[in-house]
């Protein structure tokens, strides 16, 4: 009962450039409509303010010691570490048990890849974010009571068990692919960083780094 | 002889889905050859707006929920977060703000037409009565949703519309309480408010699912309110509908473009960017314009329970429309006496608006009673009198006849 | 079609009458209308004129009327390059922490810190005030029937009240403010009461005009972000219209 009246289909050319126009008008709309309720999910104005760069002093922390800053809502390791410790740091005994001693692999910024993946050899700044699945490794000096006698001192990830030395590399054979990454960070002054800024000269993103 | 379509149920996979669930069958069936009346006017465009609306309103409101805080404290802060710092938040809010508006004006119209056309008629009582529901469940939407800004006009609206409930005698002290959840609208109150703003609109889905079940049941009405007869007075809804509604959603779209972009505080109350104060009433308080005429019938009784009843007896007259018309014709094209009075209460319900706008002084008062006291007259007199009285103009022998030529009475006009 | 166009044109102008009438009648004296750059379709912020008007709140507004919903990085927006901003935020002190001793304590504001305002809270305000409460700013040109018309028309309202009228004590004659009995003592007093850095003759009307242009920007800082893309939206909803017009047409010209 309902279809006698298409008789017109037969005088009207089955590719009618009005409906095309019409339809991919439709489809123009739609798509440019999606785009603001997309990008209404990107941070807003005042969520990217609050990831401003912040201002730590380093005097008060002691060698051998960590401290806890947070930037961007993530927890930054910064750990001052001893002159045995950087030695350590350097020997075989240490680096053959790692899976990317050289820190080949973009996790930090140009000027922090080398053996102390820092600035300035003594102070280590890192994101405290396993790069397994996202737990937050936990300092253990040497001679820890929870590691075993053979333990040369770093991270350990109480989640999966992912190991990183005191430059937050990490070591072969544990689930964790990557070393710690390495926000972008300047000395301000001898004692005094900047976290979040690069140093003058340098323009590292740091959302380019391979995993958080 | 239905044309293999892109929406038959001829591909293999469509065959294996519509034995078990036929979806593609009875969407092809309902929204591709679905017969249509052939001569619907313009009119007949605002159910799909309407339709649309309903869309954007549940769209835009999803993501504005993503950053609004139902919080007294919190609430009208990150309205103006949403408004500054959510990237195109303040584009999503004034869609949604002027929406209501939009969405009124389309449903109020899409009424008006029901009433011109006797759209409520036989066989579609129910189509009517699931409809004013929907208007109903659209109100108290609207109304909960201003509330969420947290304005100065949020929280007096909240206050004067919770309190009509106190005017129902004995219980009227406690329900009120109930409502508010403390003892006054306070962060209880905008709580809940959140929570039925967000749950209603698919409450009103569903209805809008029933109400387009009744009307695919029996077909749309049309402007000569006759019964189509044969498959001459109908078409497919596909493409003639289609694109006819899709030039009516574009021509709609750029009008309510040009208010979100370029007046989208012309509807709006200047009092509402004031944070709620629960210490200081404004100067006048007004509802939102599409409350106006019912805020008008409200104020127009000196007594507080009687004002309260007319106001919700307004709506309730709407539900009883079917039994209330006697005439045996359903067009008012072929009333003649029905159409005069049709836009009496056109009027009459533009003066109540005006009313309701206006502080009740003087001149104000006297045209709110006697529009309040039409509009009454208007439903429950004059209409089933006039359907007695009346006598209406010949009918066309069929939807077909009358377009095409060749009818018992030549239509001058096609609507 | 072209009887619902007429019917649809005359139900809006109907509409819009009124609302103008419930507007007009509320405001005896509806303020005057200026002329500001951010009118109209293409109408946008005049930047200079943003800068002026924040140099009056910064100078003027600011010592009893906070801008609470603005942040220092806000302030980008109308041409303050970072550094400026930084130093503007410096100005003030907000307070933070606790810190380690469990102390809070007071630093200097950082651009994404919000606008610090006079007082620190309503009550201190009233007791400064005389009772009074200056309003926040922020929102201000949209919580005014007349928008920025009414801030200019406030600022520049402070004449010498007709003869007769009673003025109550601790109230000034406002041409504008409704009632004509405002808290608010003169704000701008003199020409050159503000320094303008870009060298602008800072006369009264100037200022005032400055500050209605500054705080429309507050009110409504994404003018014209809305304004160009609404100008784009539109173009292409009337080609849509034109485009599905002439689709109907040829769709439904198949039946006759």
């Amino acid at each position: 009962m309902a279809n006698e009246i298409t008789h017109g289909d037969a005088g009207v050319p089955r590719r009618d450039f009005l409906l095309l126009a019409a339809g991919a008008l439709g489809a123009v709309g739609v798509v440019s409509t999606i785009w603001p309720f997309i990008d209404s999910l990107e941070p807003a104005a005042d969520t990217i303010a609050a990831g401003a760069p912040i201002d730590v002093d380093l005097a008060p922390v002691k060698p051998g010691q960590q401290i806890t800053v947070v930037w961007r809502g993530r927890p930054i390791f910064i750990l001052r570490r001893t002159p045995d410790e950087l030695k350590e740091l350097q020997s075989p005994s240490d680096t053959t048990l790692l899976r990317d001693p050289n820190s080949e692999v973009d996790q930090q910024p140009e000027y922090a890849q080398n053996w102390h993946r820092s600035i300035n050899p003594e102070f280590l700044v890192v994101v405290g974010i396993c790069t397994h699945l996202g737990c937050i490794p936990m300092f253990e000096p040497r001679g820890s009571a929870l590691m075993d006698a053979s333990w040369p001192g770093g991270y350990f990830c109480p989640c999966h068990g992912s190991k990183y030395d005191l430059s937050a590399r990490v070591f072969a054979g544990v689930p964790a692919p990557y070393n710690l990454p390495v926000p972008p960070y300047n000395f301000t002054a001898k004692d005094r960083i900047t976290i979040g800024e690069n140093p003058k000269g340098s323009d590292w993103d740091f959302s380019s780094v391979e995993q958080i | 002889m239905a044309p293999p379509g892109p929406g038959a149920a001829n591909g293999r996979i469509t065959r294996w889905i519509d034995y078990r669930l036929p979806f593609v069958k009875v969407m092809h069936h309902e929204l591709y050859e679905y017969p249509t009346p052939r001569n619907l006017s313009y009119w007949w465009n605002f159910g799909s707006l309407a339709g649309a609306m309903l869309v954007i309103m549940i769209v835009t409101g999803i993501f504005l929920a993503m950053y609004y805080t139902p919080n007294a404290d919190l609430a009208f802060d990150s309205v103006e977060r949403i408004m500054r710092d959510v990237n195109y938040g303040w584009l999503l809010r004034y869609i949604h703000m002027n929406g209501a508006s939009m969405f009124f004006i389309v449903v109020y119209i899409h009424i008006f037409r029901g009433l011109y056309y006797g759209s409520y008629k036989y066989p579609r009582e129910l189509l009517w009565m699931l409809g004013v529901v929907i208007l109903l469940l659209m109100m108290a939407t609207a109304f909960m949703g201003y509330v969420l800004p947290w304005g100065q006009m949020s929280y007096w609206g909240a206050t004067v519309i919770t309190n009509l409930f106190s005017a129902i005698p004995g219980v009227g002290h406690d329900i009120v309480t109930l409502l508010w959840g403390g003892y006054v609208v306070g962060n209880p109150t905008l709580n809940r408010f959140f929570s039925l703003h967000y749950l209603l609109p698919f409450v009103i889905v569903a209805v809008v699912g029933l109400h387009l079940i009744a009307l695919h049941t029996h077909g749309s009405n049309n402007p000569l309110g006759i019964d189509h007869k044969g498959p001459g007075d109908t078409i497919p809804f596909h493409p003639y509908y289609t694109v006819k509604d899709s030039f009516g959603l574009a021509v709609f779209l750029l009008i309510y473009a040009v208010i979100v972009f370029y007046a989208p505080n012309f509807l709006g109350d200047p009092q509402n960017y004031i944070p709620a104060n629960p210490l200081q009433t404004p100067p006048d308080i007004v509802p939102e314009w599409y409350f106006l005429p019912f805020y008008a019938i409200l104020r127009s009784v000196p007594n507080k329970l009687f004002g309260v009843i007319l106001l919700f007896s307004a709506i309730g007259v709407l539900f009883i429309l079917p039994w209330l018309d006697t005439s045996p014709v359903r067009s008012a094209k072929f009333r003649p006496v029905y159409k005069k009075i049709f836009w009496l209460l056109v009027i009459d319900v533009l003066a109540l608006g005006w009313v309701g706008a206006h502080p009740p002084e003087g001149i104000v008062v006297t045209v709110g009673r006697i529009a309040t006291f039409y509009y009454f007259l208007h439903f429950l007199v004059l209409f089933p009198l006039i359907g007695k009285l009346e006598r209406p103009r010949p009918l066309p022998l069929s939807i077909g006849a009358a377009v095409l030529g060749g009818g018992s009475v030549p239509v001058a006009e096609r609507g | 079609m072209a009887r619902l166009l007429i019917a649809a044109v005359a139900a809006s102008a109907l509409a819009c009458a009124a609302v103008g009438l419930a507007r007009a009648e509320d405001g005896a004296s509806a303020p005057a209308h200026q002329e500001w750059s951010f009118q109209g379709v293409f109408g946008t912020y005049d930047e200079a004129a943003l800068q002026r008007g924040f140099q009056v709140y910064h100078d003027v507004c600011s010592a009893c009327h906070p801008l609470k919903h603005l942040a220092y990085r806000d302030l980008e927006a109308i041409g303050y390059t970072p550094a400026q901003v930084k130093g503007i935020a410096a100005q003030y002190q907000v307070t933070a922490g606790p810190n380690d001793q469990g102390q809070m304590f007071q630093r200097p504001a950082q651009p994404s810190d919000m606008f610090v305002g006079p007082f620190p809270n309503d009550e201190a305000a009233r007791a400064a005030e005389n009772g009074a409460l200056p309003p926040d700013l922020s929102m201000v040109v949209k919580a005014r029937e007349g928008g920025p018309d009414y801030v200019y028309g406030i600022l520049t309202g402070f004449v010498k009240a007709p003869a007769g009228f009673k003025e109550t004590p601790g109230t000034y004659y406002n041409a504008t403010f409704p009632g004509h009995q405002i808290k608010m003592p003169p704000p701008l007093t003199a020409d050159g009461q503000v320094k303008y850095t870009d060298g602008t003759k800072a006369t009264i009307p100037q200022m005032a005009h400055d500050v209605a242009t500054f705080l429309s920007w507050a009110s409504e800082p994404n003018l014209d972000e809305r304004h160009r893309i609404g100008f784009r939206v539109i173009l292409f909803l009337v080609v849509a219209v034109g485009v599905l017009y002439a689709a109907k047409r040829r769709v439904w010209s198949r039946l006759h």
